[in-house]
């Protein structure tokens, strides 16, 4: 009786979980194969387009556009420019200090950082709200973040970006809804990607990738900060 | 009855380490989707996340793919522990039949690195300097009135322990710097970050912090005279909280604490009673009744003269004096004296600075 009462409870708790997902194993095996190529590479460099929207004081619906261009060298260097509506700046990691500096304000913040991109980004990101573009790909467990974090996983077909062919992918759960487009070539590198915010009046996210390089060849210099003339060196609020 | 209540126990008991196995998983919001931390990369940083749990979900036929050598990738390879099988295929015009039971030798492509392969260009090489002032981090001070919070460091690398004071760190200086929360009501939004909101009445507008000299009678905290004017007077403080019996030296302006060695300019104490202030005072509107503002420091007007208030939120002054910080706040930069946080802001194509109303989140 004991023993088929255990059964039971493990069977109701498993049963109960797994009835809430879909998740449709060719999209999984697309974004894994994307995963891969992407866990594979040792150095990248390309460009972002984003468009992000927010509400302005009044409530209405502000959409504010950034160009970023991003570099990374395994697995300790990464650097990022980004001009837009929201201001200019860049981040310059080299394996042990993370600067980030304001080419609006012409100050800049340089902290003392984990010793891989990732441990990086997540530290920064969990105790200042630093925002690296795009580095929701760059993350070894993507495909499986999608899965546990998303209801809804599906491959709705081929599409096109600027004539290149995609597989078209999206991805839902109560609070967001997105869509990513993977470029149907022998690299199979993300294209665009949008989220909308169900709970946040569908506010929108879209990046949109540019001129990969795969393996590049780039100068460790260029991962290194050097503070401009008559930049200030200021302090920063952790979120406590 | 006895068998159905140690059956419901028993059940109970059985969920209960089922639910435990499953893991409380802390997601990190990194970005814009979300990843448990502890999945990225390795697992020096300072200020990480509770760990993913060891004891997932098993199933009989779990597939998992640790890759080794984690040697140069940018993520350090990609992993899959969520189990693969069993997934529905859509009927799709593109369907794939995948063979995820065949044995792989090579899960991630991944290359080796020769890290201690020779350079020929050593010559050119970049020494990093392992001096390299680091930014002063810090918290908001939750709880009112401790006059330390603002102070608080933290080191983001364990292994390393650089702790860079740029500021005066007078303990004289953080009793006086609270701020008065302002009672009118804020049109705009706050600006949120880590828990707390920053309400202004006027928009951010950035200006670099230039500190203001308030003519030449004017001392900076921090300046140091062995002998004071013979116009200097013993201030009186009114309604001190403070328990310290410190004897405060006021003249023309700048307030001083005697030292062994001579005198050392302080910001003024809260419920100093001073019977002028200098010319070059500034009035300056707080809720709606007008206050005097010179060298960092708010005037109330009284039958005695003058006394010292603290700043009040939604105040907007012209200058700040030497003692703050600039601190990046998410994507705002405040100046900070102790508790008080100014932001800047444009006024009549002028800039100026406004008290911020700092709350913390319910």
């Amino acid at each position: 009786m004991k023993k088929l009462l255990t059964l039971f409870s493990l069977f109701a708790v498993c049963f109960s979980q797994a009835q809430t997902k879909s998740i449709d194993s060719t999209a999984v095996y697309i974004l894994d194969k994307m995963a891969d190529i992407i866990g594979s590479l040792e150095s990248v460099k390309f460009d972002i387009n984003t468009a992000t929207d927010k509400l302005d004081h009044d409530g209405n619906l502000s959409t504010y556009y950034a160009m970023s261009h991003i570099a990374m060298t395994g697995p300790d260097k990464f650097t990022s420019t980004t001009t837009g509506d929201s201001g200019n700046f860049g981040y310059w990691y080299d394996g042990e200090y993370v600067s980030y500096y304001s080419l609006s304000e012409n100050n800049y913040v340089t902290l003392e950082a984990p010793d891989t991109i990732l441990t990086m980004i997540d530290s920064m990101h969990t105790a200042f709200d630093f925002k690296f573009p795009a580095a929701d790909f760059f993350y070894p467990s993507f495909t499986d973040d999608l899965i546990e974090d998303f209801n809804t996983i599906s491959y709705e077909g081929q599409r096109s970006i600027d004539g290149e062919k995609c597989f078209y992918i999206t991805a839902t759960n109560n609070e967001k809804h997105i869509q990513l487009w993977i470029t149907s070539n022998t690299t199979m590198l993300p294209k665009r990607l949008i989220i909308v915010y169900k709970k946040e009046g569908n506010l929108q996210f879209e990046t949109n990738f540019n001129n990969w390089e795969l393996n590049p060849n780039i100068p460790e210099t260029i991962y290194n900060f050097t503070p401009p003339p008559h930049a200030s060196l200021i302090s920063i609020m952790a979120k406590s | 009855m006895k068998l159905i209540l140690n059956s419901i126990k028993y059940f109970s008991a059985t969920a209960l380490i089922v639910i435990l196995s499953l893991g409380t998983t802390e997601n990190l919001n990194a970005q814009r989707l979300k990843h448990p931390v502890s999945r990225g990369g390795n697992t020096s940083m300072a200020h990480k996340p509770a760990s993913r749990p060891v004891s997932r979900p098993t199933s009989a036929n779990r597939k998992v793919t640790t890759p080794t050598n984690r040697g140069g990738s940018i993520n350090g390879g990609h992993t899959k522990v969520v189990n693969r099988n069993n997934l529905p295929n859509r009927n799709t015009n593109n369907k794939t039949t995948i063979n995820r039971n065949k044995p792989t030798t090579n899960n991630n492509n991944k290359q080796v690195i020769n890290r201690n392969k020779p350079t020929n260009n050593n010559n050119n090489k970049q020494v990093i300097n392992r001096n390299k002032n680091t930014s002063n981090v810090k918290t908001v001070n939750r709880r009112p009135g401790n006059t330390g919070g603002g102070h608080n460091n933290i080191n983001i690398n364990n292994s390393h322990n650089n702790i860079n004071i740029n500021v005066n760190n007078n303990h004289h200086n953080h009793r006086n710097t609270y701020v008065r929360h302002s009672h009118s009501h804020y049109s705009r939004p706050p600006y949120i970050f880590g828990g707390f909101r920053f309400y202004c009445h006027r928009p951010y507008f950035y200006h670099p912090y230039r500190p203001y000299y308030w003519g030449p009678h004017w001392h900076p905290w921090g300046y140091f005279v062995t002998t004071l004017a013979t116009t200097a007077i013993i201030v009186a403080i009114i309604d001190d909280s403070n328990d310290n019996n410190e004897e405060y030296h006021y003249d023309n302006g700048t307030y001083y604490l005697k030292t062994e060695d001579g005198f050392e300019a302080v910001q003024a104490p809260i419920g100093a009673q001073v019977p002028s202030i200098p010319t070059e005072a500034e009035k300056v509107t707080v809720n709606e009744t007008n206050n005097y503002y010179y060298g960092g420091a708010f005037y109330e007007q009284n039958a005695d003269g003058y006394i010292v208030v603290p700043a009040t939120a939604g105040t907007i002054v012209p200058n700040l004096p030497e003692g703050g910080e600039e601190v990046k706040i998410g994507d705002q930069t405040f100046v900070q004296f102790g508790d008080t946080y100014y932001q800047p802001i444009q006024v009549d194509g002028k800039d100026m600075y406004e008290i911020v109303d700092v709350l913390e989140d319910e």
